[in-house]
């Protein structure tokens, strides 16, 4: 359908988009790594149960881990091999996950899938709704877009839907992946994205994309029921609740799900998975990656197995430049730094960026200026200043009434704007964790 | 990868602007006030200015060098405490000094200007906590001070004519009864008031008033590189002098035997006095106007009315009174005048027996 342009919403920020690094570099398969280290914690929720044991053989796409509970996700061998080792260890994120090592048995690759070697779900032809939802869980599918929330949990909604929004949005700088994806596998995405408005029972299909990706709007416009939604160039036009406002124009409610106002939101990538995991049987476990910054010698959009190590994939991209400063697995304004490359890419990391000092600001904090800024862009209107303000003082609870904590969805806005350099994000995630720990405490 | 790496919680983006650039950017803005002064006033004005800036800056570092004890131990640790301050200095004490010597007439005395700079500084801002602590405008107040200590600079002696004579003669059908040339003091009713054209006003030739508020043209040039910098909201200078000239000019109606609204009396109310500077340079001050954009308009909207009938009553110019007066009731705008989260319903009571 011919595109529309969406709403404004009020908030928001205009950082450089530095796209132009990565934008041009097609998609790539990276070789295989020789170990690949899959970690059992893969979605939101509850980790995954470890079912292999150490010593046994692996397939490509075998389950290693079984979704432990409602909201979790099964977790499948990258590669096919030995399970060398079962480890405990701290993520990048800095909790402690369960890792899964898996080692290849011959360099060059005896068991690919090309020989038959892999593992496949049967590929389902026409399939019913509740199919599609089976598949799903089983195929391990999680929301890509970086979250993680397992989209098996998220295509059975409690309360009637009748849309599905893609997000295309892409808001983040630097991060590419999802644009050459949009380009390059634009119909394999229609197809995901009906067979999961089939899974739900929905007819209407939004996608919603930048202004800053023409080519990947003009590629969604010649199909008939797919609505293309010109979206402003902004961040966070990304986020769930933004894009469903800019979109339908409808507000989620606080603490409210999409689905209680009608809608779904999928990520491309997520619809793409769902498309191979129907018509191939392919289970989730590789992934688009965004390889960029002005550090890295040669950014790209790799196809990367989950559990490759960040060594790896950065030594495939010709390494670091003296200037590097700064890490980041992930996007730059939601993603994780990291200490060392010994960090292993999750279903949910959409990028790796090395930063130059120049392109990642390192400035000390200096004193709260009481500008605003960071209330005037937070998209969620809510006042960081005053979280800053009274966690600082150890007053946790005050921080959470006057600063609004439980509504916000950390994208890093407000600390971005501050030109104090206050550390915002930190001291609403150190709010959240406190009150966390308070309600424990209270039980 | 080596050790030299950053580790810290997201965003790993930053803007450009820092408190230093934005500070610095407010310094430029003043520059043209600052010229003009020198152009209109000789250089008393640009003396006055840099005496203000230079005890501004001092009364700063002779603070902040006994509160972080430089003279303890013999001043054994002075270098460390002058590089500490210099790494924290973010030239704000430099706007404030400036800010403070544009708002004072020509002719004050130098010592007064000193006076205010050092209470300025080191009763409203350092005492307080330093930048962004201060509850009010240490400059308003710097002038507040001065102005209640030293009767001199509020008598109309120390506002010495300008360099430059009025450019245009006034036309006898040309009303601007209402215009003013005292720093913004209104003529009581039946006064006979010197009249001046709307351009003089503009321009501040023929024009008594204080150093930086004389020449509008100065100030708009300022607002307009302070909007493109991104430093202040466009709207917010509008606003206020919208709402002020409105109620100024309904105001102004009584000056005459019989209520008239003459549509020519609006742009000299506005243009007299320190109105343009007060919404440009001290209205968007950071530091003491409401956090939230529904507590900046409502503060800007009462603060201007407040103004417009204050001057009205009283004949002075009293916008630094204002500035400090509102500033006080900014902690109930920032607890009061917030907006609702994106989403928020308000809760809708259930009725029972339904």
């Amino acid at each position: 359908m011919k595109a529309v342009k969406g709403k404004l919403y009020f908030g928001g920020i205009h950082p450089k988009g530095a796209k132009e690094l990565s934008s041009s570099a097609s998609l790539e398969f990276m070789p295989l790594p020789e170990v690949v280290t899959v970690s059992t914690s893969q979605s939101l929720g509850k980790p995954s149960t470890v079912i292999v044991e150490k010593g046994q053989a692996v397939k490509e796409g075998e389950i290693i881990a079984k979704a432990d509970g409602a909201i979790s996700s099964n977790v499948f061998a990258s590669v096919s091999g030995t399970v060398t080792d079962i480890k405990e260890g701290v993520g990048a994120g800095g909790n402690r996950e369960t890792y899964i090592v898996i080692s290849r048995n011959s360099p060059d690759g005896a068991t690919t899938e090309a020989e038959g070697g892999a593992f496949r779900f049967p590929p389902l032809d026409n399939p019913t709704a509740e199919e599609i939802k089976t598949r799903i869980f089983d195929c391990g599918i999680v929301g890509l877009g970086g979250a993680g929330f397992p989209t098996a949990v998220k295509v059975a909604p409690r309360t009637p839907v009748d849309t599905l929004i893609l997000n295309g949005a892409e808001c983040e700088p630097y991060l590419t992946c999802d644009h050459r994806l949009m380009l390059e596998k634009t119909d394999e995405i229609v197809r995901g994205a009906r067979l999961i408005a089939k899974a739900i029972g929905v007819n209407s299909i939004i996608i919603g994309i930048e202004a800053n990706k023409p080519d990947a709007i003009a590629k969604f416009e010649p199909y008939e029921d797919i609505k293309v939604v010109i979206l402003k160039k902004q961040y966070p036009m990304g986020g769930e609740k933004q894009l469903i406002y800019v979109t339908t124009g409808r507000r989620v409610g606080l603490g409210k799900l999409p689905a209680d106002s009608g809608v779904i939101v999928q990520n491309v990538a997520t619809a793409y998975s769902v498309c191979e995991a129907v018509e191939l049987g392919k289970p989730l476990y590789e992934r688009v990656i965004t390889v960029s910054g002005k550090a890295i010698a040669q950014p790209k959009n790799l196809w990367v197995r989950v559990g490759t190590s960040v060594k790896d994939i950065v030594e495939y991209c010709g390494g670091e430049s003296e200037a590097l400063k700064k890490a980041v697995l992930g996007g730059p304004m939601t993603g994780t730094a990291i200490a060392n490359y010994d960090t292993y890419t999750h279903k949910t990391t959409s990028g790796i960026l090395l930063l130059t000092a120049k392109e990642a600001s390192a400035d000390e904090p200096t004193p709260c200026l009481n500008c605003g800024k960071c209330a005037d862009v937070c998209p969620m209107h809510l006042m960081p200043m005053n979280t800053a303000f009274y966690s600082a003082e150890g007053d946790f609870e005050a921080a959470a009434k006057y600063g609004n904590v439980s509504a916000c969805i950390e994208c890093g806005a407000c600390e971005y704007i501050c030109p104090a350099r206050r550390p915002l994000i930190q001291a609403i995630r150190k709010t959240k964790a406190e009150l966390r720990k308070l309600n424990q405490e209270r039980k | 990868m080596d050790n030299s790496i950053v580790i810290s919680t997201p965003p790993h983006v930053k803007t450009k602007q820092t408190t230093k650039s934005i500070m610095l950017d407010v310094v430029i803005a003043l520059f043209p006030c600052a010229i003009c002064g020198l152009v209109y006033f000789g250089w008393q004005a640009l003396m006055l200015e840099l005496v203000a800036v230079a005890s501004c800056v001092a009364s700063e570092f002779v603070y902040f060098f006994i509160a972080n004890k430089g003279f303890s131990n013999k001043c054994r640790d002075a270098k460390a405490v002058c590089l500490r301050w210099w790494k924290q200095f973010d030239l704000t004490s430099i706007v404030t000094g400036l800010i403070l010597a544009l708002i004072l007439p020509p002719a004050t005395a130098w010592y007064v200007v000193i006076i205010g700079s050092i209470f300025a500084i080191a009763v409203v801002k350092m005492f307080f906590g330093g930048t962004g602590k201060n509850l009010v405008n240490p400059a308003a107040t710097g002038r507040v001070f001065a102005f209640l200590c030293f009767a001199a600079i509020a008598a109309s002696t120390a506002y010495t004519a300008p360099n430059f004579g009025a450019l245009m003669d006034v036309e006898s059908s040309f009303v601007s009864s209402s215009a003013t040339n005292l720093a913004g003091l209104l003529p009581s009713k039946g006064e006979p008031t010197s009249n001046l054209h709307i351009l003089d006003l503009f321009l501040g030739t023929g024009v008594k008033g204080c150093i930086g508020e004389t020449c509008k043209l100065a100030i708009i040039v300022g607002y307009i590189y302070l909007c493109v910098r991104n430093v202040i909201k466009w709207w917010q200078p509008l606003l206020f002098t919208a709402v002020f000239g409105l109620t100024a000019w309904l105001m102004g109606g009584f000056f005459y035997e019989t209520y008239t609204l003459d549509i020519a009396l609006f742009l000299p109310n506005i243009l007299s006095g320190g109105v343009l500077f007060a919404a440009v340079f001290m209205f968007t001050d950071y530091v003491t106007s409401p956090k939230g954009v529904i507590g900046q308009i409502v503060y800007l909207i009462v603060s201007a009315i407040v103004l417009a009938l204050l001057r009205y009553y009283t004949h002075i110019e009293v916008a630094s009174f204002v500035i400090l007066l509102m500033n006080l009731f900014i902690p109930y705008f920032d607890k009061f005048l917030i907006r609702k989260p994106f989403g928020f319903k308000r809760e809708k009571v259930q009725k029972e027996g339904k």
